[in-house]
């Protein structure tokens, strides 16, 4: 039995789970940004007007907290240059043309049986592969993993979905139920763990069924069915659910023993380690009142947004909003001519349909944000001190604590931009910090000055 | 060939939000007192019916007038005008003359609400201000009861008579009428929307299904007011029980409990301080009705508990996720040792 979570919402899902996955054909023009991960960007290793095959790396950084990129299609890279950035503004990308053969790179082979059961191999592989957080953080997985060794006693893959829309999970696990099964227990073998549980919510019963059909239990792996609630498949909420474990304030997942995985990264570990094919492809949601009716495409990363667009049969009406991710937490882009990346879940195309703001937000004090919020934080009180700027109060009500999954926005009936609130007054709170050590370093290096030049006038 | 721009909006996160605004919840609070409006007017038929429109149209007029003359947006389209209107009526006595509640709607709306700064700002419930403005003013008024359709041709025939209270009050016995069916019902004498539990308490249930608001104020504030005149009675002249059901069933104490106290800018927002808050109510609901000088003391006390509703906000902050009671208990023991140790180093 999953275990609870304080408050949660129910938004309106309107997902597609019956829509059929639709194969993309790759665009003539990919192009692949050198970012596609949390941490150091990739530097390009091949230049304009080499040949490239599909698979082949074509970026790296030795950093710890990366992961390389993989191209995606075979053809010619015919440019390095910024270009747009779904997440923002334009940064390094090569762009690759395509011939259209999809000639694939051989540099990864399938791992023997024996290294199929060693975790060194398995960590190599999944780091070698590119892959990151398939979820939508794109945290490099590897270093997740490692980060985790020794702390670590429970393994937790994320096949909630719960955001709105979204069907890719659900998706992977009614096309690939085994192959998923065997990625889950190579993360496992991976962690040095000898079982990972699997948290589905309810309303993927057909998925649920059909991977019990190929008894989990032979790959070390237990699904658990949970509740339907946003946002069951936030981290913290997923631990909870599942281990009965809070993470503490300020704490990472595996400071509780536990490490968390998405599930189109587990099924990009099985594709690495047993097809030897690294990360450069997956399935996504696109969807949104713009568009009409969702549809669940498996696409190549780097494809643009508007061939996208163009390939379903483009707008039905004039779209005012892109949502990458789901509509709770994801993230705006402003650029259609922006791409696909590994933790694209979901491209929405919104109009005024789905938009609820009002001119004038009022708070009326109802408490209802802290009945949804799953943090248990006072998100009312949060809102009142920001907008004194009292730095002091903020922080005694934890707003650093919050991680916006936004909730309390969603369900106030005053309309306050709650979790934007929360969003900005995070980043002040690093601009302080910054700025005060800055500051510190300064005083430091002044103190540091004065002490030299006394010493120079006592000699 | 050129390819078609877009312009994107930039949109806060999340980008959908639940259907249900301000203007839905003062819709539903508006329903559940339909059925005590049904009460009100069978028992007092369709004259009653007169203060409760000019109390409506009173209060919307001084929102809208205040905002226009002050040149701040219009915010009557959210029904809080509308929902404090109806509740100043229900809390006078259905014979009022039609002005009382447009001077009490005048306190209501323009001192005690848009003065603050309008809906959500406000520290006192407008409308149970307002009436205490009315009562203060116009106490005649306020304390003359009309006999209800139900009771007209008993033995009690007359145009005003005394409610249990008021007969609790005095000292003398508790009317004829004073029965548990006749109470819930309504049939008793008192202010046009608070005589029948029965009617206020559906419109709590419906208040409570359909998440407007929380069993913690309510349950909190009737039960201490039951268990608390169970215990100490109310003097000799009356038994126990009789006295707590006079208390429970009698007076403002539903219409108080379920749709005053539960108001949302002048109560609490965390589950333990509502529950304080109606436990405070509750007492001092029994406390005023025992010894003070009024007969009915449930809007003076959630008068004055609505001047406490931030502060135990303040007292009764949550434990956030993942901050177990250990952790509160550590850190309360680290910040004794800090002072101590502070005070040492300072002696």
């Amino acid at each position: 039995m999953p275990f609870k979570f304080h408050g949660g919402v129910h938004p309106n899902y309107m997902k597609a789970p019956d829509t059929p996955v639709t194969v993309i054909t790759p665009p003539p023009q990919v192009v692949v940004p050198m970012a596609q991960h949390i941490g150091a960007p990739c530097k390009p290793l091949v230049a304009v007007g080499d040949t490239v095959t599909m698979g082949q790396k074509i970026g790296e950084n030795p950093a710890p907290v990366s992961a390389p990129i993989h191209s995606p299609v075979s053809g010619k890279v015919i440019a390095i240059e910024p270009r747009p950035h779904p997440l923002g503004d334009n940064i390094p990308a090569i762009v690759i043309e395509n011939d259209g053969l999809d000639t694939p790179c051989t540099d990864l082979a399938p791992l023997t049986e024996a290294e199929l059961q060693d975790q060194e191999a398995i960590l190599t592989r999944i780091r070698e592969a590119g892959i990151v957080g398939m979820g939508g953080a794109m945290f490099p997985t590897a270093f997740k993993i490692r980060g985790g060794l020794g702390k670590v006693d429970t393994l937790i893959i994320n096949g909630a979905e719960c955001e709105p829309y979204l069907n890719g999970d659900h998706w992977t696990m009614k096309l690939h139920p085994e192959e998923l099964l065997k990625g889950i227990q190579l993360a496992r073998i991976a962690s040095g763990l000898d079982k990972a549980y699997y948290g589905i919510e309810k309303n993927k019963q057909d998925a649920i069924d059909l991977l019990n059909s190929y008894n989990p239990a032979q790959y070390g792996v237990e699904i658990v069915p949970e509740n339907v609630k946003y946002p069951q498949g936030a981290e913290k909420m997923q631990i909870k659910a599942i281990t009965n474990r809070e993470v503490k304030p300020g704490g990472l997942p595996a400071g509780v023993g536990a490490n968390v995985i998405s599930t189109q990264t587990a099924y990009a570990i099985y594709r690495a380690c047993y097809e030897g094919v690294p990360c450069y492809q997956r399935i996504l949601t696109v969807a949104g009142s713009a568009i009409g009716e969702s549809h669940n495409l498996q696409c190549r990363v780097g494809t643009p947004f508007r061939y996208i667009v163009e390939q379903i049969g483009g707008f039905k009406k004039e779209p005012k909003k892109i949502v990458l991710g789901g509509p709770m937490m994801g993230l705006i882009a402003s650029n259609i001519d922006a791409v696909n990346i590994k933790g694209t879940a979901g491209i929405l195309f919104f109009t005024e349909e789905e938009d609820r703001t009002v001119e004038n937000p009022t708070c009326i004090h109802c408490g209802q944000c802290l009945q949804v919020c799953p943090m248990k934080l006072e998100p009312v009180y949060m809102y009142k001190y920001f907008q004194k700027r009292d730095f002091e109060k903020m922080q005694e009500y934890h707003i650093l604590d919050c991680f916006e999954c936004g909730s309390c926005s969603f369900n106030c009936p005053g309309r306050l931009p709650l979790t934007h609130t929360f969003k900005t007054a995070k980043l002040l709170f690093a601009a302080r910090a910054a700025e005060e050590k800055a500051r510190a370093e300064a005083a430091a290096k002044e103190a540091e000055a004065k002490k030299a030049e006394k010493e120079a006038e006592t000699k | 060939m050129t390819k078609k721009e877009y312009t994107f909006d930039a949109g806060y996160q999340p980008q959908v939000r639940a259907k249900r605004g301000t203007t839905q919840i003062m819709l539903d609070v508006i329903i559940a007192l339909i059925p005590a409006l049904c009460v009100g007017v069978w028992q007092f038929g369709f004259a009653a019916l007169l203060p409760v429109a000019t109390s409506i149209a009173a209060c919307v007029f001084f929102e809208w007038a205040y905002r226009k003359l002050l040149h701040k947006p219009s915010t009557i389209g959210d029904l809080s005008a509308v929902l404090t209107g109806l509740l100043l009526s229900f809390t006078l006595p259905a014979n009022a003359p039609w002005w009382l509640p447009v001077i009490g709607g005048f306190f209501a709306i323009v001192i005690v609400k848009q003065l603050y700064g309008g809906i959500g700002k406000n520290f006192l419930n407008p409308a149970l201000a307002g009436r205490a403005f009315l009562f203060a003013s116009y106490a005649m008024l306020m304390t003359q009861w009309v006999t209800p359709n139900g009771l007209k041709g008993t033995a009690v025939d007359a145009i005003t008579m005394a409610t249990p209270l008021s007969s609790m009050k005095a000292g003398v016995a508790l009317p004829e009428y004073f029965t548990v069916a006749n109470m819930f019902l309504g049939k008793m004498p008192g202010c046009f929307g608070e005589i029948s539990a029965a009617a206020l308490i559906l419109g709590g249930l419906y208040l409570i299904c359909r998440k407007v608001i929380t069993w913690h104020i309510p349950v909190c504030f009737i039960g201490t007011v039951a268990l608390v005149s169970l215990i100490f009675g109310g003097g000799p002249e009356y038994s126990n029980v009789d006295w707590m059901l006079a208390n429970l069933l009698s007076g403002g104490l539903m219409l108080g409990a379920i749709f005053m106290a539960t108001d949302y800018s002048t109560s609490p927002v965390t589950f333990k301080g509502r529950c304080i808050y109606g436990i405070g109510c509750g007492l001092l609901t029994v406390i005023i009705r025992r010894f003070g000088g009024y007969p009915e003391g449930v809007s003076f006390a959630i008068l004055i508990m609505n001047c406490c509703a931030w502060f135990l906000d303040q007292l009764t902050k949550r434990r956030q996720f993942g901050v177990s009671k250990e952790d509160v208990k550590a850190m309360k023991a680290a910040k004794k040792a800090a002072k101590k140790e502070a005070k040492e180093a300072g002696a």
